[in-house]
């Protein structure tokens, strides 16, 4: 028997109540699964915690499935429509495309452009052989004749290429020259290399197409017994305004084409504008043929588009500058933004079903580990009825869906200052990669991965996880421990998720009197951020719960509203940076990066900011003297002492992982008050990449005394108010000791104040002080 | 453990104790911690002495073709270039040039070239011996390509080669003979022979194996000389049978007759090489090399159909030997016993052997020196053929695949030699040696070597049982500054082998894996040893971590 393994995802992350949800499922080792709609109570098995705990709840779904192993198309590309079969040229033609290759001598083929298919060695394709040079191939069934350039591709260099085939002569020439300039590549031109490769062939054969066989741009056809039709020999690396005519182009034309220009239009089949389609809000998956057919291409799992061309030359940093120069669209073979599987099953929400965090719990087998799998969706109410409301930070969890930190990034253990501790459910998705990276990992080449969805398992938003490098839980399991609280409290709390706030605007949280953010809503979009600064302003209060939120500027694809887009750059702390000239979303146009970067730090919603981080221990808030003033003394009304929040789920306290601090020179609100603050951090604890100028010594937990995380509060406009817990461990310290502990005491007395109409406490208390002590 | 630093009594206060955060930690025995620079200042050379390193340019080595076009040519009908030439960057100079990736084809034109132009080398004195000679070495050496194929190629230890030719010789000879059949239809008949005795020596091949498979041919071979010898219509009287037509008029000049003998072998020896390169270098050949005796399962089950294509490859060199056997015969007229004779059988094997089985350039110039040494070095008497003896006995003693292959025989001698001479003269984990620099291009990562080696040096005077203790007690968190140096350096290690931890239940047990730091490959488990909390499995990666930098 096969091992047995069950994955799954659905088509939606957020759903109101009388809607439907579809399941896509997964499973090797089973044709059954056992089926539970579930509501999720906490999501940590932690001793110091309630536990894991999740509520079984009546549903028609429920018991068995039928379930199968379903395939995944791996690797993005970019499939022609011809249903005329016009690119089906038996006669002479000529292809052409400037490319980037970033790891040509790969040791697989990489198909750049053409009509082949694998399987029977039919058609004719454009390609770089496994040693990494170009190579054009034709295939009549039975034989593949090919012509072979001189010199290897070098990595990260611009190169126009093509080759042209008169089958009447049998003569192939390959046209290979390097178009490097001073910016667009790697190399600059004091290498003594020569790039240029012009050799001709003499074949014996020519193509035979194949009916069904698609052009694609960035792969091939192939064909699996039990998978059927897929696509195979992806190749890594940008291509910019690939081109097909009809005709054999002489070398003279060929050399017009290197700079951009067009060919003879009477000769071309198609020419796929590359830099067609870009507007200030970006641009879409489809790349549009301005020949003769208007044969558009459409891009399969986001390959990333706004990326320099092979003509950039280094003045304009953005599309919106200059889309001519903005041809270059980059291609990953390990990149996945949709699974497309086949519909497992599709289930309705009942109307009665109270908001909250449920998940479809299918089990095959043991039902343990990857024999267990939780597809999680957040149920929002159809109509608004509570006064607090919990925004999932969804997006968050995009960014951080499927990381592998762990297994391939050598800076972890330094940063997390622990070994990291890894399952099998871990190992298994890591061996197989089938669902894809998160915005943490970077691809095979290298390029960090800007683009994130839901429309695939994602092994981290589940509950009973733990982050392995840290051994902790993180977004989405951490998050639960603030549900759970909530529950614990008995309020009544609706549920919504970035997704919708992106979508609605201010109108998805307007109704409510309070909302209470995640543990880390780091990842968020201009949209989300306008509604939240709204929210406050109109009277609005909110809970920030975390460290590190609102940090980077995201988007969220038009075409594909499962799917995320991010690029990191210029500073912060971040897992990768984009390339020069590519700082700017593909999906809105905006500039991406940090919002403190584009004038919008974080303390001026919240009243702080990240400023260090650190992963093997957390310390507890003291008071600051501030917390005594009557405006705010109501906060920590009931908590002994001034120690607040020594117990935790996450490193044994509430103030730790990741930390934010008050800055009035970054926009915190001037009347705000530091209620509490945490200190003592180990030099685990390191500051923030964006607060350096100069690195020098001792900016850590120790010897800096910015490396803290501050409990702010600070009232606005219309009985609105902000309260932030300055750290990502709160969140993890509430159900300590059965919910009984000072971190949840302090947090009841806000949320239980916020959530009232009318007046806040202490607003009285604002007279100027007339002391004697 | 520490050699230097085992001072006693010291005591590092965890600067976060005045906070109250210094969980367990609060202060610790720990060792002082030298300066690294020490290390540093040490370090002021190779413990070894160090030589120049370099290959010097002296051959010609030609640019790429760069903007020109390069029209290639192809062996016709094949796709094959006539030269497999590549272009490549040097990694000296980051300049292109040219290669020839496989310079076999010129040296053959080269030597056949010399083969075509030799009758007019020849001294006259010696002009008739090296003519009788070329042209036996035409013969043999064609018939040797074609055995190698067989013993080669497809590896089937046959020795009825020479049974082959013979009886296709002496069947044409009598038909010629008796019927008048002319020359030109003799390689015709032989080839048909051929065909039928192929058939009839392939079917024991699918049965027999090696040892017991030579046994068979070599009885077939002397049952073909018992038969021919005592028939009297094979001339059993008279040593052989003569009288055959030839392609040789006796009317001609003895010298023209010698020159048309040579060429016309020479011809036969071309028509051989070309056979052995269509079927060693195309699909046949290739399935026969993949399925190599004792291995015929493994390549059964890759879905190589081995048996056909022995089949084929003993009828078509069958056929080809026949062949050879009709032309024999029409190129003297007839054909002695001798051909059969076991001493035939022992020079070709001794002219493959020499010359390195499996390939045609081993089995010609096998051929070359043995009918040299036979045929030409006449004057040397029974000696010559103690020579052939001691050559074949060196070959297989010193070489292990004859004269061809000495250069990779060479190269892995070489190979072996420059580890013996590296393990000699580097540390394990040390500094990179100026010729091991030669083949790394990121020369980043020879600086990496150096520092880590003298880092491990510092870090591993600073382990110490206080520091172990300490670590034992409160694996996480701030750690004296010796323990924290140590840790950090552990933690930055690069990814391959790398330890972690792998739980199986929600909270343990705990076991020590260790990273492939290879995408997509999986950690493999570093030993079975179960941990049952997290803080004594962090303290068992630490010990390992601890056991890998003192053996380093």
């Amino acid at each position: 028997m096969a091992q047995q393994k069950i994955f799954g995802y659905a088509n939606r992350i957020s759903v109101k109540q009388g809607e439907d949800i579809t399941f896509y499922v997964n499973c090797d080792g089973a044709s059954e699964a056992q089926v539970q709609l579930v509501r999720l109570i906490h999501g940590d098995a932690h001793e110091a915690g309630p536990g894991f705990q999740e509520e079984e709840v009546a549903h028609p779904a429920n018991g068995s499935w039928k379930v199968k192993k379903q395939f995944t198309q791996l690797g993005s590309f970019l499939q022609v429509a011809d249903p005329d079969n016009r690119l089906a040229v038996d006669g002479a033609f000529t292809m052409f495309c400037h490319i980037w290759p970033t790891i040509p001598k790969k040791g697989e083929r990489q198909t750049l452009m053409g009509r082949w298919d694998t399987k029977n060695n039919t058609g004719f394709a454009l390609a770089i052989n496994p040693e990494g040079r170009l190579e054009f191939q034709v295939g009549d069934g039975k034989e593949v004749d090919y012509v072979t350039a001189e010199l290897p591709l070098v990595a990260r260099m611009w190169y126009f290429v093509g080759v042209s085939f008169d089958p009447a002569s049998g003569q192939a020439t390959l046209y290979q020259e390097g178009v490097a300039n001073r910016y667009n590549s790697l190399l600059g031109k004091v290498v003594p290399h020569d790039y240029a490769s012009h050799v001709r062939q003499t074949f014996r054969f020519r193509q035979k197409n194949a009916p069904s066989t698609p052009f694609l741009i960035a792969g091939s056809r192939d064909h699996h017994l039990l998978r059927g039709d897929f696509v195979s020999d992806l190749f890594a690396g940008k291509i910019d305004r690939p081109a097909i005519c009809d005709r054999v182009l002489s070398r003279e034309e060929l050399d017009a084409c290197k700079t951009g220009a067009k060919p003879n239009a009477a000769a071309i089949l198609a020419w796929w504008d590359t830099t067609a389609g870009y507007s200030d809000r970006g641009v879409g998956q489809t790349v549009f043929d301005s020949g003769p057919h208007g044969l558009d291409a459409e891009g399969v799992n986001h390959p990333v588009r706004a990326m320099t061309g092979f003509n950039w030359n280094g003045r304009d940093d953005c599309f919106r500058l200059a889309p001519e120069q903005y041809g270059g669209i980059e291609f990953h073979p390990d990149a996945v933004t949709d699974c497309r599987w086949e519909e497992t099953a599709r289930i309705t929400v009942p109307q009665d079903l109270k908001s909250g965090i449920y998940a479809m719990r299918l089990r095959i087998g043991p039902g343990t580990g990857i024999t267990e799998e939780y597809i999680v969706f957040i149920v929002r109410p159809a109509k608004p009825s509570a006064k607090l409301c919990y925004l999932i930070p969804t997006a968050s969890y995009l960014a951080y869906g499927n990381e592998s930190l762990s297994f391939d990034a050598h800076i972890i253990q330094p940063m997390t200052g622990q070994p990291p501790v890894v399952t099998e459910l871990d190992v298994e998705t890591y061996e197989h990669r089938e669902y894809g990276l998160s915005t943490y990992d970077h691809f095979e080449d290298g390029a960090g991965v800007c683009f994130s969805s839901y429309l695939r398992p994602v092994i981290n938003m589940r509950p009973k996880y733990r982050m392995s490098s840290m051994n902790i839980t993180w977004q989405f399991p951490a998050d639960l421990s603030i549900s759970a609280w909530i529950r614990h409290q008995g309020y009544d709390c609706d549920f919504i998720t970035d997704e919708d706030l992106d979508r609605e605007g201010l109108d998805a949280i307007k109704p409510y009197n309070c909302v209470i953010t995640g543990t880390h809503p780091e990842y968020v979009s201009e949209r989300m951020l306008d509604a939240q600064e709204d929210f406050v302003a109109g009277g609005g209060r909110l809970i920030y719960m975390g460290g590190n939120g609102y940090y980077w500027v995201v988007g969220f694809s038009r075409d594909n509203p499962a799917c995320m887009e991010v690029r990191k750059l210029d500073s912060g702390m971040r897992a990768w940076a984009a390339k020069p000239g590519e700082h700017y979303l593909q999906t809105t146009g905006e500039k991406s990066g940090l919002w403190r970067n584009r004038g919008r730090a974080p303390q001026k919603l919240t009243g702080v900011g990240f400023i260090g981080e650190g992963f093997e221990t957390a310390s507890p808030y003291r008071k600051m003297p501030d917390a005594w003033h009557r405006t705010v003394s109501w906060i920590t009304e009931g908590v002994e002492g001034e120690i607040i929040g020594d117990q935790g789920l996450a490193y044994g306290a509430a103030g730790g992982i990741e930390l934010d601090r008050y800055d009035l020179s970054l926009g915190t609100p001037p009347h705000t008050k530091i209620i509490a603050a945490t200190g003592g951090h180990s030099d685990n604890y390191v500051l923030v990449t964006e607060e350096l100028l100069y690195a020098y010594a001792g900016l850590v937990g120790s010897l800096d005394y910015r490396i803290r995380g501050d409990m702010t509060y600070f009232t606005a406009p219309n009985h609105g108010a902000v309260f932030c817990t300055g750290a990502i461990g709160y969140g993890q310290a509430l159900p300590a000791n059965g919910f009984d502990n000072s971190a949840a005491k302090v947090l009841a007395n806000v949320v239980e104040a916020f959530i009232k109409d009318g007046p806040l406490p202490g607003t009285k208390w604002t007279l100027e002080e007339k002391q004697w002590r | 453990m520490s050699k230097k630093h085992e001072k006693s009594g010291y005591t590092w206060i965890n600067p976060l104790a005045a906070w109250g955060t210094a969980v367990g930690n609060a202060a610790a025995p720990s060792v002082e911690v030298p300066d690294i620079r020490e290390d540093w200042d040490k370090a002021t050379g190779y413990k070894v002495k160090t030589h120049k390193v370099g290959r010097l340019k002296h051959y010609i080595i030609w640019p790429n073709h760069g903007e020109k076009l390069w029209s290639r040519w192809r062996w016709w009908p094949t796709r094959r270039n006539l030269l497999h030439v590549t272009g490549i960057y040097n990694r000296k100079t980051a300049i292109a040039e040219t290669k020839i990736l496989d310079r076999r084809p010129l040296y053959w034109l080269i030597c056949l070239a010399f083969l075509a132009i030799a009758p007019m080398l020849f001294p006259d004195n010696m002009q008739n011996t090296l003519l009788t000679a070329g042209t036996i070495f035409g013969i043999f050496a064609a018939i040797n390509v074609c055995w190698t194929l067989i013993i080669g190629t497809a590896s089937i230890f046959s020795l009825a080669s020479y049974a082959v030719v013979g009886t296709a010789a002496f069947l044409t000879s009598w038909l010629s003979v008796t019927y008048g059949v002319p020359w030109y239809v003799l390689p015709v008949i032989g080839a048909v022979i051929g065909l039928v005795f192929g058939v009839a020596i392939a079917l024991p091949a699918l049965r027999l194996d090696g040892f017991y498979y030579a046994l068979l041919t070599l009885g077939l071979n002397e049952l073909c000389r018992v038969f021919f010898t005592t028939s009297r219509e094979f001339g059993s009287a008279s040593g052989g049978l003569y009288g055959a037509d030839s392609f040789i008029s006796e009317s001609w000049d003895p010298m023209v007759q010698s020159h048309v003998g040579y060429y016309s072998a020479f011809l036969l020896l071309l028509m051989s090489l070309s056979l052995f390169r269509l079927i060693n270098g195309k699909r046949l050949g290739r399935i026969l090399r993949m399925a190599p005796e004792k291995r015929e399962a493994f390549a059964a089950a890759c879905g190589v159909d081995y048996k056909r294509a022995r089949i084929m490859i003993f009828l078509i060199t069958s056929v080809a030997l026949g062949f050879i056997g009709g032309f024999y015969a029409a190129q003297y007229r007839g054909v002695a016993f001798s051909i059969f004779s076991f001493d035939t059988v022992l020079l070709g094997l001794a002219m493959l052997a020499i010359g390195g089985i499996g390939k045609a350039e081993g089995a010609v110039l096998g051929t070359l020196v043995v009918i040299f040494l036979d045929k030409v070095l006449l004057d040397w008497g029974p000696m010559r053929h103690f020579m052939i003896g001691a050559l074949m006995l060196a070959a297989v003693l010193f070489l292990n695949n004859g004269y061809f292959g000495i250069k990779k025989q060479f190269n892995a001698w070489r190979e072996k030699k420059r580890g013996e001479w590296r393990s000699a003269r580097t540390e394990k984990g040390g500094e990179a040696l100026p010729e091991e620099a030669t083949e790394v291009d990121d020369k980043d990562q020879l600086y990496l070597r150096r520092f880590d080696k003298i880092q491990r040096d510092y870090l591993k005077t600073l382990i110490t049982p206080e520091i172990i203790e300490e670590h034992r007690r409160q694996p996480l968190g701030q750690h004296s500054e010796a323990l924290e140096r140590v840790l950090l350096y552990f933690r930055r290690a690069r990814m391959e082998d790398k330890y972690a931890l792998h739980r199986a239940g929600p909270e343990g047990p705990y076991k020590i894996i260790a990273f492939s730091g290879t995408r997509g490959v999986s950690p493999r488990l570093v030993d079975d040893r179960e941990f049952a909390t997290v803080d004594e499995g962090y303290h068992g990666v630490f010990m390992r971590r601890v056991h890998d930098l003192m053996e380093s």
